[in-house]
């Protein structure tokens, strides 16, 4: 079920990209840089957010009057406030189009498992960053978001109402909230930034940025947005007022529109599934090794006699599990003979797409799935016909 | 001459194609030996990532007989392992440069760069290939020197066709 439903998924994936190609050159395609729009709309955040950070004063009596005083008085102040709203849904929206297409077309195997891993801790912490950003505007659904945040952290069984009693700073909402709501939205922002080391760590030439045409688009988009549909508040929280309707961002409070008319467990419940589950993708291939053929060619094997040291593949590996040591002997062949220096695979990062092969000119790498002799006989093959 | 014969006539020239595992499907488009259904005189054979392709192997297909050889990888920006399809074309447009040094046409190396679905892209790019080789020289035996060089200003206007 699992297989087909994915192998249909990255059909339609690659289906839209055809269309996507036909109006774009291939290099401009959006959806190839939906990580690197991602990481561009987290740095608009940060520096949209520092901005905000200068007006912003965490009290219960003063935070909704400064983000007023921000978005009416303060040049620009309104602008820069959309900008970061809208960003945050646009930092969401790609990060969920980069999840979604990493899974459909199964860039997740073998060794490929830590930016996964990462993107999902980022996924989580990109939430978290959200719904406290909602908290601190401090309108009617800031209260809501927050109470129904400790609502939802008050229903895990054993330690729950300790978790909520520290969001709040105390049995209830009081002078303290504000500021841990604060460090929670902006400590979780810049360990954003250590997770994207982790989530870069193992690529030798990361996609950080799109093409300067859509850094140029996204920003057009997003301070239009903000200067056409401002992002305002609500009326100010007060702890007795009674709840109105008022308009929930589908992407970041999802969560706390289910606790509306869910048990606030099963909502808990529910994201620590989804949460779960996220980690279980890339161990769970829709192949069996046996099936995949030329896909499982096995880890890349340096031919220890004919290197020579030259670093051709210590460049070209693109998950950077190829390391250059100390040659500790020399080569057998002529070239290799005065080698200084000799490749060496790591097993653990080492993909199986056999780019290290294509660059060694000297025969000094295989893939023990596909031998060169494989190669020659099927290049002979071919040609005799 | 053999232009003139229809397409899959025993002297169409023979092409070896290298296809990466993750761009274009070919279950629907060869035969169990790897040959296109269309044009039968092409093989196909499927490799891990077009990165995977040493430049030598390409030089020595042609040297063992082949009139062409191409490698298809996932388009350009989709390579599932990053970078494989930029380096090939790196490579191929390096071989290409030694392959004119030495009076081979460099039209008969190709780079494709096709998605898992563009089936039909690709068969149309293989048949202007074929066409393309079709009205170069036969490589075997001696060529006058200047024949490639008239060989490839004719043939340039139908690659700016493609």
């Amino acid at each position: 079920m699992y297989r087909r439903t994915l192998t249909a998924l990255q059909r339609w994936t690659l289906r839209l990209d055809v269309w996507i190609n036909r109006v774009y050159p291939t290099d401009l395609n959006p959806l190839y840089y939906t990580g690197g729009l991602a990481n561009l709309f987290l740095f608009i955040l940060v520096l949209s957010g520092i901005f905000i950070f200068f007006y912003y004063v965490p009290s219960l009596s003063g935070a909704h009057e400064s983000v007023t005083y921000l978005t009416e008085r303060v040049p620009y102040g309104g602008l820069i406030r959309g900008i970061h709203r809208y960003a945050a849904d646009a930092f969401i929206i790609a990060a969920l189009l980069h999840l979604f297409r990493n899974w459909f077309t199964d860039r997740y195997l073998f060794s490929r498992d830590s930016p996964w891993i990462s993107g999902m801790f980022m996924l989580l912490l990109g939430g978290l960053i959200g719904a406290t950003g909602y908290v601190l505007v401090w309108d009617e659904r800031g209260l809501v978001v927050l109470s129904t945040f400790a609502g939802m952290l008050r229903a895990i069984p054993g330690v729950g109402g300790n978790l909520a009693q520290v969001l709040l700073g105390g049995p209830g909402v009081s002078e303290g909230t504000l500021p841990r709501v604060l460090l929670l939205h902006v400590g979780p922002a810049s360990a954003l930034y250590v997770l994207l080391w982790w989530h870069y760590v193992r690529l030798r030439h990361p996609k950080v940025w799109p093409p300067a045409t859509w850094v140029l688009v996204s920003l057009g988009v997003i301070t239009l947005l903000a200067a056409l549909v401002p992002a305002v508040s609500g009326t100010p929280a007060a702890p007795g007022l009674a709840p109105r309707t008022f308009w929930l961002d589908v992407f970041y409070l999802l969560p706390f529109w289910l606790a509306g008319y869910l048990p606030a467990v099963l909502v808990v419940a529910a994201v620590a599934i989804l949460f779960a589950a996220g980690f279980v993708i890339p161990y769970l291939n829709r192949e069996a090794p046996d099936a995949m053929g030329t896909r499982h060619a096995g880890v890349a094997q340096v031919i220890d006699g004919n290197c020579t040291g030259c670093e051709l593949c210590y460049y070209d590996c693109p998950y950077d599990a190829i390391v250059m040591v100390p040659s500790p002997y020399p080569g057998l062949t002529r070239a290799a003979a005065n080698r200084k220096l000799l490749a060496v695979v790591i097993d653990s990062r080492c993909v199986e797409c056999g780019i290290c092969i294509g660059a060694c000119p000297f025969e000094a790498l295989e893939l023990p799935g596909f031998l060169e002799s494989d190669v020659r006989r099927r290049v002979a093959e071919a040609v005799h016909a | 001459m053999s232009a003139s014969t229809s397409s899959g006539g025993a002297s169409d020239p023979r092409v070896v194609g290298f296809v990466c595992d993750w761009a274009v499907a070919t279950g629907g488009l060869t035969d169990a030996a790897g040959r296109l259904r269309a044009h039968p005189s092409v093989v196909l054979i499927r490799v891990p990532c077009s990165g995977f392709i040493r430049p030598s192997w390409l030089e020595d297909v042609l040297k063992a007989g082949a009139q062409g050889v191409f490698v298809v990888g996932c388009p350009y920006g989709d390579c599932l392992n990053r970078e494989g399809n930029y380096l090939m074309r790196e490579r191929i447009d390096q071989l290409q440069r030694r392959l004119q040094r030495r009076k081979i046409e460099p039209e008969r190396l190709v780079m494709m760069a096709h998605g898992l679905h563009d089936g039909e892209a690709f068969l149309a790019e293989i048949g202007a290939m074929i066409e393309l080789l079709r009205h170069l020289p036969v490589p075997a035996g001696a060529k006058p020197a200047a024949q490639p060089m008239r060989a490839a200003a004719a043939a340039s206007p139908e690659e700016g066709g493609r």
